[in-house]
């Protein structure tokens, strides 16, 4: 364990962890990849493609190496990056992608076949022979590629989502963030600051320069106590941005509780959404690297996070480091370290004219090769063609710094060239209302961080006509990088451009030579920037050596946008909780608990529960069950709850008029007091919904939808009234939940509910077939009575307010105890309809017209109704297929639906295909299984033998072509 | 995205339905001579515009407004939107 | 009047009622509702006393209250009332309008804060995608939820009523109890 002085870290706790299984500590403070380092652990995974062995090479969200499995059993979490994970006591964590142990990996050996393994490798070599893609290639590669492993658990942890509004989000908490952060909440304005990190600060935290001759820490301490008294303002810790949307809605994780060893009763992460005014990004810059040969050994990593390893964490990445840079930055990390006690071997510099700017050696020259598989042992110098190895356990490496353009260019904002800075910086065309600052634009020293986030704050604001001032700010170093550019170093050997997806240089190259020139087909042909982290530190570097290769300038041969998320973001936060039975909120009906309780078997029918049926004591087979609730129906009288078929209640001096255009056939002419059945077509002239339409006065109908359509056709019966024939006096209203709707069918049904109504006459004269009314029940209770049958029997459905259904159903099965009563679920509801030929959503499957359901008639040509044109177009109104009953020629044979049909002797081929069978059952009344079919010519084949097929799976049924009616075919049932 | 609600200001796109191309008020009327050729067009020809565009949108899970938003399908910028209501009775979308 | 019992939402006798740190939900049984709609030309009613909100409010009156559904639209709330033929007594009130009985298509779920506005924010900012801060006193909406559709009201700063179809009571009721147990669980 080697600590520096200073730091960030609370030395007062130790923090145990554990990594392959050893057991480390580290301190309140530390992420896992300080901890490590701390503790002399440089190798902390492997590469993707060639299984190399890999240090941190970052140390902040942007590392492409130190890719951990963090946590064990359920909730084991791989690709988790060591530099963002919060140490925690108990941490486990485990290296990946290897097979056998970290330090000897066995898939190694591919790093021996690079040759076989260059860009395009799998576009050329498993393309052939193609039999061997499904048994060898793709087995192999599923087995050595993807990094991590997953638990294969669920997931014990709960997850939510959550809404804030502000009129400022800051995305990024350092230098510029904190200046806007300020600016903005002291103006007043609602803000919100959102920052990755566990702690605010950003850079700041990893330098030692002074803020008004004090350490940054101070100004930053005193900046976030000033933020926390402002009510206006809230502060998001642990919080990525991760996608900019449109019309200023942001995503963002917080990672709520991913800090502790479990989440307790709090949610592990929370999914915002947040909807900003406006917004300012300061999410800072990213420095690159130069590609030299091998220089991916573990101990190589970026010159600003070896001075954040040892400014904020207090941890020294190696007795003896040197730093290779091509600016004053890098000297920079020199200075740093060698004032902690670092030995610094040398500086590398590539300028010619760089010099000296403390206490250690300068050398002209360049980074040609290192050593050290396992860990760094040394680095080769050239210098003017001089080589010399230069001992040292970690390399800084300072190419420049990348303004973090990532959320800029969500929305195809394309980053522009600045030739001065020699980087990217966000161009026009981003996220509207969203403002760059700091390093992220450019604006990469202290104090131009500083103030351009302040003055990004004033200028958001103003745009809302909030009036800000710049906040004070601090004096800090204002210092110019002096950079001059090198991309990578020439020479023999591998050079890692892209260290996640192992691209390298040579890679680039031959997607020179195979012409992928342009910077898609580069990234496509080698998978540059197409690993989890989105080539933060890969990118721009590669554009850089293909305008080098190609010799455009680095404008002209394209750039590189991202796209959402910044960094991964877990399935089970963007689920935010909705799962298991919450994964859909599940309506129930009135009758729910009654139905539970009398041992119903439910089933989704869409949003709905419903009862589908209701075993007895002895019943083993659900069909026992279905078949006697059939036969207790139509012998005695059956209940069901039919709450779930949608209700619009349609009022106003129109609404007949109304009614008349949505439907195919009329309802102005329908008299008070009485239902009609009604159809409603698509405007294609398709039929779409059914069901019945009751005029309770003059100028108040209630529609019944089917319980699937309930939500398009009120959508579509809005759509009419609005946007069709606004001037029409009609209003609408939903009261599907408000009734709750029994059916009571069978020959007894008269006599039940004569038991229940107060003094209400329900003789076949007063109350014939198709009346409605209201009336009282059970004493005074207001009531809605249909006389309206869905099973060909006598039948009634009675609606009363949906709090009293379930004691009106117990009420009904008290008082029809004597006559037989029974409640019956969809399912016997099912088999009834098919018997009685009533078309459902089987038939109305969107492919059939009224014709085919022999309704064709009704379709009205006197009146202007929805659909009623395209109905009538030529190739509707060809269509032979019409609705039959078919019954098997063999008692014992089943009928399914969904199987063709097709003439006695025909192949069995979609043009001798003469319908389908659209609904099955096995109907008790008829004593063997039945179906209703769509068959061309049906009306004129009665008595004839089809042939029911389903090639898929070999099946063939002869059956007799039938009228749809089953039982009572005249109707008489439901009349008397 | 957010839809400009013209009564209820800035709402979530989510409480919305889509349906499409405004022209959809302008229906033809059925019982008028040619009105099959009518109205193969107007149930089956869209404009798909790169740019600007009327559309309609169903405020399902709010007041049960249909909105006429006009929106550049490029960017996703919305330009506007009214009442459906009372686009049709100016005339219908244009 | 009837001998049948009713049921609540929830499927219970009584309504039901939960205390989460703060904020205390409560199961409103007793709420009649009925919507009102303008029909062509007709003049805007005060019915019970009632002045009529616009877009995105709520109105109190004796007993009574009513918000704004949509254009033209409104819902008429009447306390302790639900028993009633409430539809009855407003279109009485309203002639020339379309009156709808609604009271058993919602289910309407009072959150009391016993610690001022601050939790009732905290809760909506987990549940709907609406600014809880400028959705102050005297506010309604109808919006999205977990899914499903809801009427929103803050009838004062520290209360607030979710209301939802009566068929989802229990998803909702889930929604609610399982949001606020866990705001009272975070740590701060």
């Amino acid at each position: 364990m080697t600590r520096l002085t200073g730091g960030l870290i609370d030395r007062a706790r130790s923090l145990r962890f554990t990594f392959d299984g050893r057991t480390y500590s580290g301190h309140p403070g530390d992420t896992l990849a300080s901890a490590l380092l701390a503790n002399d652990v440089r190798l902390m995974g492997r590469s993707f493609k060639y299984h190399r062995p890999r240090g941190v090479f970052s140390a902040g969200s942007e590392e492409p190496n130190a890719l951990v499995e963090l946590r064990s059993g359920a909730r084991k979490e791989p690709n988790t990056r060591a530099t963002v994970a919060e140490l925690y006591d108990g941490l486990e964590a485990a290296s990946q992608n290897h097979v056998g142990p970290l330090g000897f990996d066995l898939l190694a050996v591919n790093d021996l076949f690079s040759s076989f393994f260059a860009a395009g490798f799998y576009y050329k070599t498993f393309m052939w022979p193609r039999a061997f893609w499904e048994k060898l290639y793709e087995p192999a590669i599923r087995r050595a590629a993807g990094l991590g492993s997953l638990s294969m658990q669920p997931d014990p942890d709960a997850y939510d989502k959550g809404f804030l509004h502000c009129d400022l989000l800051v995305i990024g908490g350092g230098a510029a963030g904190l200046a806007a952060a300020l600016t903005a909440g002291r103006a007043g304005a609602r803000v919100i600051l959102a920052d990755e990190d566990f702690r605010l600060g950003g850079r700041l935290l990893a330098e030692s320069h002074a803020l008004d001759d004090a350490p940054a820490t101070e100004w930053v301490a005193r900046a976030e106590a000033e933020l926390a008294t402002l009510p206006n303002l809230r502060i998001l810790r642990r919080t990525t941005v991760f996608g900019a949307f449109d019309h200023g809605v942001y995503g963002a994780v917080e990672r709520v509780a991913d800090h502790l060893p479990e989440p307790g009763r709090q949610v592990r992460q929370t999914l915002w959404r947040i909807t900003a005014r406006r917004a300012v990004l300061a999410a800072g810059a990213i420095e690159r690297h130069i590609p030299f040969r091998n220089n991916d050994r573990p101990g190589i990593m970026l010159a600003g996070a070896m001075r954040a390893y040892a400014n904020r964490w207090a941890v020294r990445p190696a007795k003896r480091v040197a730093i290779f840079t091509n600016n004053d930055d890098g000297h920079r990390t020199a200075l740093d370290l060698a004032a902690k006690g670092v030995e610094v071997a040398a500086v590398i510099d590539s300028r010619p004219d760089a010099r000296a700017q403390g206490q250690y050696r300068l050398v002209h020259g360049l980074v040609d090769n290192a050593k050290g598989r396992l860990g760094l042992r040394g680095v080769e110098i050239d210098s003017n063609g001089r080589k010399e190895w230069l001992d040292c356990g970690a390399l800084g490496v300072a190419g420049g710094w990348n303004p973090n353009v990532h959320l800029a260019s969500h929305h195809r904002g394309r980053p522009v060239w600045d030739e001065a800075l020699q980087a990217f910086v966000p161009g026009e065309g981003g996220p509207c209302g969203l403002i760059i600052a700091g390093a992220a634009k450019g604006q990469g020293s202290t104090a131009a961080a500083l103030r351009s986030g302040a003055e990004a704050a004033a200028e958001a604001l103003a745009q809302l006509g909030i009036e800000a001032r710049p906040a004070d700010l601090p004096a800090a170093e204002d210092a110019p990088a002096g950079l001059r550019p090198l991309w990578h170093v020439p020479g023999k050997g591998r050079a890692w451009v892209d260290f996640q997806n192992d691209v390298t240089v040579k890679d680039i190259k031959l997607a020179h030579q195979e012409n992928m020139r342009p910077v898609e087909h580069l990234k496509r042909w080698t998978t540059l920037g197409m690993a989890t982290d989105q080539g933060k530190t890969a990118n721009v570097t590669a554009l850089a050596v293909m305008s080098e290769l190609t010799g455009k300038p680095i404008p002209e041969t394209g750039t590189t946008i991202f796209r959402p998320p910044y960094s991964g973001v877990s399935l089970s936060v963007l689920g935010g909780g909705d799962t298991g039975a919450h994964f859909r909120p599940r309506r129930l009906t009135p009758t729910h608990e009654w139905a539970r309780a009398q041992g119903a078997v439910f089933i989704e029918v869409g949003p709905w529960m419903r009862a589908q049926y209701f075993p007895r004591p002895g019943e083993t087979h659900w069909r026992q069950t279905v078949d006697r609730e059939v036969l207790a129906t139509r012998k005695g009288v059956g209940i069901c709850d039919v709450t779930t078929l949608g209700k619009v209640d349609v009022q106003g001096a129109d609404a007949g008029e109304f009614l008349d255009r949505i439907y195919a056939n009329a309802m102005k002419s329908l008299k008070v007091g009485m239902v009609r059945y009604g159809l409603m077509l698509r405007e294609d002239g398709t039929a779409w919904d059914d069901g019945t339409c009751a005029r309770l006065a003059e100028d108040h109908y209630v529609v019944t939808t089917t319980t699937a359509q309930a939500g398009p056709v009120y959508r579509q019966m809005e759509f009419a009234r609005q946007c069709l024939w606004p001037e029409l006096d009609v209003q609408l209203i939903s009261t599907t939940d408000a009734w709750a709707q029994i059916a009571v069918a069978g020959p007894n049904a008269r006599r039940l509910l004569e038991r229940i109504v107060d003094g209400f006459d329900l003789s076949n004269a007063a109350f014939p077939f198709m009346a409605c009314a209201g009336l009282t029940v059970c004493g005074g209770l207001r009531a809605r009575l249909f006389r309206i049958s869905f099973s060909g029997e006598l039948a009634y459905e009675i609606a009363v307010p949906a709090r009293y259904g379930q004691a009106l159903v117990e009420r009904l099965m008290e008082q029809g105890a004597d006559l037989g009563a029974i409640p019956y679920g969809t399912e016997a509801l099912g088999v009834m309809r098919i018997e009685k030929g009533h078309a459902a959503g089987n038939e109305l499957n969107g492919q059939t017209t009224a014709q085919m359901l022999g309704l064709g008639r009704m379709v009205s040509s006197k009146k202007d109704g929805i659909g009623a044109v395209m109905s009538r177009r030529e190739g509707l109104a060809a269509e032979t297929r019409v609705l039959v009953g078919l019954q098997p020629v063999d008692p014992a044979q089943p009928v399914l639906a969904g199987m063709h049909l097709f003439a006695e002797g025909a192949p069995h081929r979609t043009e001798t295909d003469q319908g389908w069978i659209t609904s099955a059952c096995y109907s008790p009344h008829v004593g063997s299984s039945i179906g209703l079919g769509f068959l061309a010519d049906g009306g004129a084949r009665m008595g004839e033998t089809v042939i029911a097929a389903n090639p898929l799976q070999g099946q063939k049924v002869a059956l007799r072509v039938v009228p749809p009616h089953f039982v009572d075919p005249e109707g008489g049932r439901l009349r008397d | 995205m957010l839809i400009p609600h013209p009564l209820l200001g800035p709402r979530d796109a989510q409480e919305f339905t889509y349906l499409g191309d405004a022209a959809l008020l302008n229906r033809p009327d059925g019982m008028a001579e040619g009105a099959e050729a009518a109205f193969a067009e107007y149930v089956y020809l869209r404009d798909n515009p790169a740019g600007v565009h009327r559309e309609l949108w169903f405020h399902e899970q709010g007041d049960r407004s249909w909105l006429v938003v006009t929106r550049d399908t490029t960017t996703h910028e919305i330009l506007g939107a009214e009442l459906a209501r009372d686009v049709k009775l100016k005339g219908g979308a244009a | 009047m009837t001998d049948l019992t009713p049921i609540t939402a929830l499927g219970a006798r009584a309504p039901a009622r939960h205390a989460f740190g703060a904020l205390t939900i409560t199961e409103n049984a007793g709420l009649a509702l009925a919507s009102l709609a303008l029909r062509r030309d007709a003049a805007q009613p005060a019915p019970l006393g009632l002045a009529l909100p616009g877009p995105g409010a709520w109105q109190a009156g004796q007993g009574v209250a009513a918000f704004w559904t949509g254009p033209g639209q409104w819902m008429i709330e009447a306390e302790e009332r639900a028993a009633e033929d409430f539809a009855a007594v407003l279109a009485g009130e309203a002639s020339g309008c379309s009156v709808t009985e609604q009271t058993d298509g919602w289910t309407a779920f009072e959150i009391v804060s016993d610690r001022g506005g601050a939790p009732i924010r905290a809760l909506m900012e987990k549940l709907v995608n609406i600014d809880a801060a400028a959705f102050g006193p005297g506010s309604a909406t109808r919006t999205g939820l977990h899914h499903m559709s809801v009427f929103l009201i803050r009838r004062a700063e520290d209360r607030l009523a979710v209301i939802g179809m009566r068929s989802l009571a229990g998803a909702l009721w889930h929604a609610l109890g399982e949001t606020a147990g866990r705001l009272k669980g975070e740590r701060t």
